[in-house]
């Protein structure tokens, strides 16, 4: 996949240029271009001289940042304990089947980004699937595809 | 350089302050055992956990790190009580499920009286099944070499160095320096003929002129030959042959 070199620079320039920013700028990636792409650590680690070995480092331990395209929905499956006992594996199962698509991956038509969280604050409604920022309450593995259509 | 005395087994000894506990009782012929810290890399110590001791000080007890807890006029240090044996053997059986083959582990954990560790052991051959995460590699590759060509990646469970995008470095001189300072032998290093091969990177090898053996990577010639402007014609010769 093509990336835009402007984009990245324009980014970049539009932060100070400390070493204080980079983690900013790492986030300003995964807002507008979805991911952190490589060109992009390369061209951060040239201008502000730091090794590209700790911005990759950085980029790999934050859960919010990307290194791959993500896609335009992110469904977010809860694993905390209530969701666990109600069955949450079953529906990330059910999802994975849908989609097609394995738990932290994202569908070819990069339509849904699948991940796992460990509790949303909405143990009442267990089990709990959240896309984008819907909560979607006592999801069953049969209405999984009805939670799912309405996302294009 | 103030000299302080205090207390460590029962034995008053003298140390420069500030120096760590680990290395006075090393000097002082008292074993901790240890694997993450190395006196020549500053920021190495305080990972693996292994050296604890009792640190009693104004009247209370604290379990530290020795490796990088530094001495004080009027502290008492033990090293083999019950409390430190037990916590260090609980720290070794969950390292030893980790890394089942690393021999240093496995040997350290028999020490203290492990054979098997009751949780679930990591297998593979991946070289993650030896390493524990203590960071030294990165420590030294930034601190030593001065390249940053690994660092360590991901978080938690998943924690391991590595180069970016786990793809051959750029700037990595193939030096061997990390693979060298690491205490579990995690980091695969082949020398064949006269090249290197380390980080999935090849290096070329230059040769020894009197005997002919490949000794240095040519990478860390020219790296050292630009930071330190030391003349080329130095390494004609390996350090046997000098």
């Amino acid at each position: 996949m093509a990336v835009d070199i402007n984009k990245i620079d324009e980014i970049i320039s539009s932060h100070e240029r400390s070493e204080e920013s980079l983690l900013s700028i790492l986030q300003s990636f995964q807002r507008e271009l979805n991911y952190v792409p490589e060109e992009g650590i390369k061209r951060l680690s040239e201008s502000f001289g730091v090794p590209e070995s700790r911005i990759f480092a950085m980029a790999t331990f934050y859960k919010a940042l990307s290194l791959v395209p993500r896609g335009r929905h992110t469904i977010k499956v809860c694993m905390g304990t209530a969701c666990h006992l109600k069955g949450g594996g079953l529906i990330l199962e059910a999802i994975e089947r849908e989609l097609g698509v394995e738990r932290s991956g994202t569908t070819k038509d990069m339509r849904f980004s699948l991940e796992t969280v460990n509790c949303v604050g909405a143990c009442a409604m267990a089990p709990v699937v959240v896309v984008d920022n819907e909560y979607h309450g006592h999801a069953s593995p049969s209405n999984v595809h009805n939670i799912l259509k309405k996302y294009e | 350089m103030e000299k302080i005395k205090f207390i460590i087994d029962g034995k008053e000894v003298e140390a420069v302050k500030d120096q760590n506990v680990l290395e006075v009782a090393q000097e002082n012929g008292i074993y901790i055992p240890n694997l993450c810290s190395n006196p020549e890399v500053k920021s190495s110590g305080g990972s693996c956990r292994v050296c604890l001791v009792e640190a009693h000080q104004n009247g209370r007890m604290r379990l530290v790190t020795s490796c990088n807890y530094p001495v004080r006029e009027g502290l008492e240090v033990k090293t083999e009580t019950p409390l430190v044996k037990r916590i260090r053997k609980g720290i070794l059986e969950l390292m030893l499920a980790r890394v089942p083959d690393a021999e240093v582990v496995v040997e350290l954990a028999r020490e203290n009286g492990i054979e098997e560790p009751r949780f679930k052991k990591d297998e593979g051959d991946n070289y993650r099944y030896k390493c524990i995460a203590c960071g030294l590699c990165v420590q030294v590759c930034e601190e030593v070499v001065g390249v940053s060509a690994i660092a360590m990646l991901n978080r938690s469970y998943e924690k391991k160095p590595g180069t970016p995008y786990m793809k051959p470095s750029e700037v990595c001189i193939g030096c061997g320096a990390c693979a060298y300072a690491c205490p579990t032998g995690a980091i695969s290093i082949k020398d064949q003929g006269d090249t290197r091969k380390i980080w999935g990177k090849e290096f070329k090898m230059h040769t020894c002129s009197v005997c002919g053996k490949p000794y240095i990577p040519e990478a860390q010639i020219d790296w050292i030959v630009e930071t330190t402007g030391k003349d080329r014609s130095f390494f004609d010769k390996c350090p046997d042959c000098r």
